[in-house]
């Protein structure tokens, strides 16, 4: 598996260095101004010059954004299997889900702030809304399709309603559950980003403000950049956890 | 009944992005005279500060200079990057963000000072018990969000024998004075003609502290109007009649401050009546204040800023104090 990863990841490095390289040598070419595009060398004598005051930043929002998003998940798995056994619960509540992922977070976060305080809370709260609804939604609809016949067969066998969940509606649901919580992770660390820039102490967001404030475009590449690898690294991190599970999932029932 | 459903959806959508997709170049018809139509970007919500320029809309004083203004807000671009880039013409900025945005190479110079002395300062209501800078340690204070800010506070409270790091610093983001100030921020800075003259109104006591009563040598222009280096080398004329228009306005607001607030509350009617009235009362006489004349601006108070600027490290290279603004245009205004 690991073999494979490295065989077939030269491609996108390819893709990437090319497009560095067309970037660098455009901006050379073109002189393009700094504040309107710093090339990417311009970006990395940045990133080494301000990396030492960028990491507080950067822990603050891993902080962050982990508790947040480990709050939604619980709550959008909790939802989504609450839905399932009951149906009037989802009629009742689903809308309530729907209307509150249409709340602007630029006129939420303040109102926060006034109700919760300037410390982490209101932001754990807005990351931890935005992310427990694709999870909400992939659960529910994951412990859905659970194969009607094999359901019938294990009713036939005389399975109780927990035993059915556990044994065959939540495996049969994970891939669906994961695919949730990984559109969950990748807009969670951007979702943590906006919510600081709204309003907190420290964290990329606040860096990013304090950069283009300045007129700082290199910094605010550098934010940019930084804001990625961490969606990559958490968006690795759910996949490898996928794999396990999964896996474990498929040995079970191979067994 | 179904298809029939999903039709009139169809429909309807449609219907309503055509809607959205017609009402601009509607706008620009209206308006569209032989002048030569320039855009301003303001820098923030319309307020008392752009009166002079809705005067001069309204009182067709760009109309007469040949030009056609149109007023935009910028949203969370700067004024500064519109102007610099050529998105817009003119702007509407403050003198620390020019020298800032000059030190990283954006071209933007500022043409007039729309208010003749710093009209800022640290507020808090009264309950805080902040009566002097000295007051501000062990308080929080609500930022918005520009490394200037720290080193502002820190050089005040040094004038009063305190220090910046005991003051606790937190961004703001959107949240409004009143509303930062109910909870966990203790101060704040204003601009008393629109914050301090809202907080009178509402009739919340504050303690005011001016930051030139602390901080004489910096007191910066803001606002000041922006434009570009390449528009005042290739098209000086439209600048001068701009400026000139713009200088009319100004002097109509400073002459008939309740006609002038009248014009800007018609222009803008989601604006608070009351506010924009009484925040004119008291910002027309300060427009020009002690200047010889409105807009003027003076090379020292340029050069001293820039110079601390860079003395706090927020530049990293020293900004040619008399190349950030020009008083060509104010002095060429036929009298």
């Amino acid at each position: 598996m690991r073999h494979k990863f490295f065989i077939h990841s030269w491609r996108p490095a390819l893709a990437i260095m090319i497009f560095i390289g067309i970037w660098e040598l455009s901006a050379r070419i073109f002189a393009i101004e700094t504040w309107i595009l710093p090339a990417p060398s311009v970006i990395a004598a940045e990133m080494r010059e301000v990396l030492p005051a960028f990491l507080p930043h950067m822990f603050s929002t891993i902080k962050l954004v982990l508790i947040g998003f480990t709050f939604g998940t619980t709550i959008g798995l909790i939802m989504g299997t609450l839905f399932h056994h009951f149906d009037r619960v989802r009629e009742t509540v689903y809308p309530f889900l729907i209307i509150s992922q249409n709340i602007p977070i630029i006129v939420l976060a303040p109102l926060l702030l006034i109700w919760f305080g300037l410390g982490d809370t209101p932001k754990m709260i807005i990351v931890a809304m935005t992310s427990f609804f694709p999870i909400a939604v992939a659960t529910l609809s994951g412990l859905q399709q659970t194969d009607r016949e094999l359901l019938h067969y294990m009713k036939m066998m005389g399975a109780s309603k927990r035993q059915l969940f556990a044994k065959l509606e939540l495996p049969h649901a994970l891939p669906s559950i994961f695919s949730g919580i990984k559109i969950s992770a990748t807009y969670s660390v951007m979702t943590g980003v906006v919510a600081e820039w709204l309003g907190a102490q420290k964290g990329i967001g606040v860096f990013m403000t304090l950069a283009s404030s300045s007129y700082r475009t290199p910094r605010v590449f550098v934010a940019i950049i930084m804001t990625m690898l961490l969606s990559l690294t958490f968006f690795a991190m759910i996949a490898l956890l996928e794999r396990l599970f999964i896996r474990w999932n498929r040995e079970e029932k191979g067994a | 009944m179904k298809r029939f459903i999903q039709m009139t959806l169809i429909g309807l959508i449609s219907v309503a992005l055509t809607a959205c997709g017609g009402a601009q170049p509607d706008t620009q018809n209206n308006q569209g005279t032989a002048g030569k139509s320039v855009s301003l970007f303001l820098d923030w919500t319309p307020n008392t500060n752009h009166t002079g320029i809705y005067v001069a809309k309204e009182k067709g004083f760009y109309k007469d200079a040949g030009i056609d203004v149109e007023v935009l807000l910028p949203g969370e671009v700067s004024a500064e990057q519109l102007v610099a880039t050529g998105k817009g013409e003119f702007g509407i900025s403050f003198q620390n963000h020019v020298t800032q945005a000059r030190a990283q190479g954006l071209p933007v110079v500022s043409i007039a000072a729309v208010i003749q002395h710093d009209t800022s300062g640290y507020a808090s209501p009264v309950e805080k018990g902040i009566e002097s800078p000295k007051d501000f340690a062990g308080k929080t204070y609500g930022a918005y969000g520009s490394e200037l800010e720290k080193s502002m506070v820190n050089f005040v409270m040094q004038q009063d024998g305190a220090d910046v790091k005991d003051v606790n610093i937190v961004q703001l983001g959107n949240s409004d004075f009143f509303v930062a100030t109910k909870r966990d921020i203790d101060f704040v800075s204003i601009f008393y003609g629109w914050t301090g003259i809202e907080a009178e109104l509402r009739d919340v006591k504050l303690n005011f502290i001016k930051t030139t009563d602390y901080a004489k040598d910096y007191d910066v222009y803001s606002p000041v109007i922006v434009t570009s280096e390449k528009l005042i080398s290739e098209d000086p004329e439209t600048v001068q009649a701009f400026v000139e228009a713009t200088a009319k306005g100004y002097q109509f607001a400073i002459e008939n401050p309740a006609e002038a607030a009248d014009i800007l509350i018609a222009a803008e009617p989601d604006l608070n009546p009351d506010l924009v009235k009484k925040s004119q009362e008291w910002l027309s006489p300060r427009y020009q204040d002690d200047a010889p004349q409105w807009g003027i601006q003076e090379s020292k108070r340029w050069e001293a800023f820039a110079d601390f600027l860079f003395k706090e490290g927020i530049i990293e290279k020293e900004v040619d104090a008399t190349q950030a603004f020009t008083n060509q245009f104010i002095e060429n205004i036929k009298k």
